[in-house]
């Protein structure tokens, strides 16, 4: 039987469908049209016109800003997800169910605050005369420059995502069934060992997920990279601001934005396949 | 047959916080036996054999295992591999490494694995499984794995959790022969914990039943069967009728009960410890063992007047339920053949006998 529109069904469903169009593929329908415009005397000029890719994919400091970018969401993927494991471990296997409930909650609370506010906090700790400096010079060493350096920049990036992966690892680690971990104990698989041969397999799909979502939010973040990084290097998300103020080059932008959003996509597809590809083993040979 | 002790629980106790979930249990595990644990949930047998596997640690007592004591050991330093009623398959991994995975854990080569975990694979009918996902297998097929993944490193003792819980009845009675027949082959020791009258005392050469934390009775099938020691095993068991009474006349050969419907006679041969003039006493007699007639029978020493209140068919026998003029209840079970030709209706008056060879004292508990 062929699956029928049915008015109940459509009046639910029909809101969310109205704002997708008029949201997210309208816009994204007109960014693809605006990369194909061209700018003329600081006008920009409805077109069909592929100088706007061929410019932005002939010029190495877009290729050096994408490296960049990639680069470092990717660092950052891996550093948080690092971070955040020993305490999603700690608070789903070695916490009582109410100090869970109590470590979750404080894990929610940073999403209180506006990102961009803790990043300006971040400004008065690691600034040349900030309280770390301070601090340091009490014992006599420093002042060391913090601020507008690589290192503060993924400061930031894990300000932005690691209370997101700590929640999206916890709640993969919990639904691990514990019969498991025993099975692996009782056949002299060691506690470390078993993190590694047991819970990282059995939370897989969880793991890559929180990465993935820690590549997605610093892929395009433009706070860090400039409030604590100072714009150097230039990630992908800089570059379009300058693109967009050096004579209304919108259209080269579009370029730059298409490039993260093909990005972003080609890198959710393979990680979702990479998450799940260990539950189609055994049938692999 | 005379076999050496592989497990000893000596004075060992148990508790969660305030509740006592095993109460000083002191037995001995046979090398080479299939022991069953057995009782209502809640009983303790599952703490028992955690305990045994090192999963739990005792609150007091000591557990030995070849004579030394193994308390403080984690279960990754015993060799005491277990089956999981959830059966704890690694779902991320595919038959040959789940069967591999203990050998791997102990540093055997990867050649030498695969052969070994083949081998198992092969024993357990499973080797045409052997690359796939635990996913795609049957109730049963993964019944197999989890046995080869324990018995791939050949320990000298199997413990396993009520493993054939999860299958259904035909599936089940074929696992049990399987379990019987692969441990008489390897000769290694399997404590097999259950709530099932059925798989325990089809399997075991012993059976421990607990209830409340405490053994209750250990013995062979027949023993427990045929001679509940205490009144919750006769309940538990329920195959046998059971009365209570005071002691008339004791002696070494001879007991004689005055029951509400009557005295009762019992062979001394079957005595737990002489009883006195004046106890009470409750004597159990197995439904099997009791006969029915129309008239009462002379020379027969337990005789009770009853009536019928209901039948039950079950394949080839049928239990005949009746009840005594002091509302006593007593089954009767026989073949079909044999209640040929007695009236069976209800409210029929009839008298059951039986021997009191066939009639055996409890410890009262």
């Amino acid at each position: 039987m062929r699956p029928r529109l049915s008015i109940y069904g459509l009046t639910f469903s029909l809101p969310l469908l109205v704002w997708q169009l008029l949201f997210f593929v309208a816009p994204l329908a007109f960014l693809v049209a605006l990369s194909f415009w061209t700018v003329k005397n600081f006008t920009m000029r409805p077109d069909f016109d592929a100088v706007n890719w061929i410019t932005m994919y002939g010029k190495p400091v877009f290729w050096q800003a994408y490296a960049t970018t990639f680069a470092l969401a990717a660092s950052a993927s891996v550093l948080a997800s690092v971070l955040a494991f020993p305490a999603s471990y700690a608070i789903a296997f070695k916490l009582s169910d109410t100090a869970r409930r109590w470590a979750v909650f404080l894990m929610v609370i940073p999403f209180f605050t506006s990102y961009l506010v803790r990043v300006y906090s971040w400004q008065i700790f690691l600034s040349d005369a900030g309280i770390v400096n301070v601090l340091l010079g009490y014992v006599g060493l420093g002042p060391y420059p913090m601020l507008n350096t690589v290192g503060a920049t993924m400061v930031g990036y894990m300000t932005l995502s690691l209370p997101l992966v700590i929640l999206l690892q916890l709640f993969s680690l919990v639904f691990i069934d514990r019969n498991l971990i025993e099975a692996a104990h009782n056949m002299r698989c060691g506690r470390v060992r078993t993190v590694f041969e047991v819970v990282i397999p059995s939370a897989r799909v969880g793991l890559v997920i929180a990465a993935l979502f820690c590549f997605i939010l610093t892929f395009g973040d433009f706070v860090s990279p400039v409030y604590l990084g100072g714009g150097d290097p230039t990630t992908l998300s800089i570059l379009i601001t300058d693109t967009t103020k050096s004579g209304q080059q919108w259209p080269r932008a579009a370029v730059i934005a298409l490039t993260m959003i093909g990005t972003l996509l080609a890198v959710a597809f393979f990680a979702v396949r990479f998450a799940y590809a260990g539950n189609a083993k055994g049938a692999r040979k | 047959m005379q076999r050496d002790t592989l497990v000893s629980f000596e004075g060992v106790i148990k508790r969660f916080g305030s509740f006592t979930a095993v109460q000083r249990m002191d037995f001995e595990i046979k090398k080479g036996e299939f022991l069953a644990i057995m009782g209502s949930s809640g009983c303790g047998k599952t703490t028992t054999l955690r305990m045994l596997a090192g999963l739990e640690a005792p609150s007091e007592g000591t557990i030995r295992l070849s004579g030394k004591p193994i308390n403080h050991l984690p279960t990754w330093q015993r060799d005491t591999p277990m089956v999981w009623q959830s059966l704890a398959l690694f779902p991320f991994l595919n038959v040959r490494e789940n069967v591999e995975f203990a050998l791997k854990m102990r540093g055997v080569g990867k050649a030498e694995r695969q052969r070994r975990a083949e081998q198992w694979l092969d024993r357990m009918q499973i080797l045409e499984f052997a690359d796939r996902n635990i996913a795609q297998l049957s109730g049963g097929q993964r019944q197999r794995v989890a046995l080869a993944r324990s018995l791939v490193v050949e320990p000298e003792i199997l413990l396993l959790d009520e493993p054939l819980s999860a299958l259904d009845a035909a599936l089940k009675v074929r696992m049990q022969s399987v379990l019987k027949n692969l441990q008489r082959e390897t000769g290694i020791t399997f404590v097999y914990v259950t709530h099932s009258q059925s798989e325990a005392f089809s399997m075991a050469d012993r059976v421990v039943i607990m209830s409340r934390g405490v053994i209750e009775q250990i013995g062979t099938p027949q023993e427990i069967y045929g001679a509940p020691r205490t009144r919750f095993v006769a309940d538990f068991l329920g195959s046998s009728n059971i009365f209570t009474g005071r002691v008339r006349a004791a002696s070494p050969s001879a007991v004689e009960v005055d029951t509400p419907d009557g005295p009762l006679a019992l062979a001394g041969g079957n005595l737990p410890a002489p009883p006195r003039q004046g106890d009470t006493a409750t004597l159990t007699v197995l439904d099997t063992k009791t006969h029915l007639s129309v008239s009462r029978p002379t020379g027969q020493a337990n005789v009770v007047p009853v009536r019928v209140i209901g039948e039950e068919f079950v394949g080839a026998t049928a239990t005949v339920y009746l009840e005594t003029a002091k509302g006593q209840e007593i089954r009767v079970q026989k073949s079909h053949d044999e209640l040929a030709g007695l009236p069976l209706d209800i409210g029929q008056e009839l008298f059951v006998h039986w021997s009191p060879a066939d009639s055996h004292l409890v410890a009262e508990a």
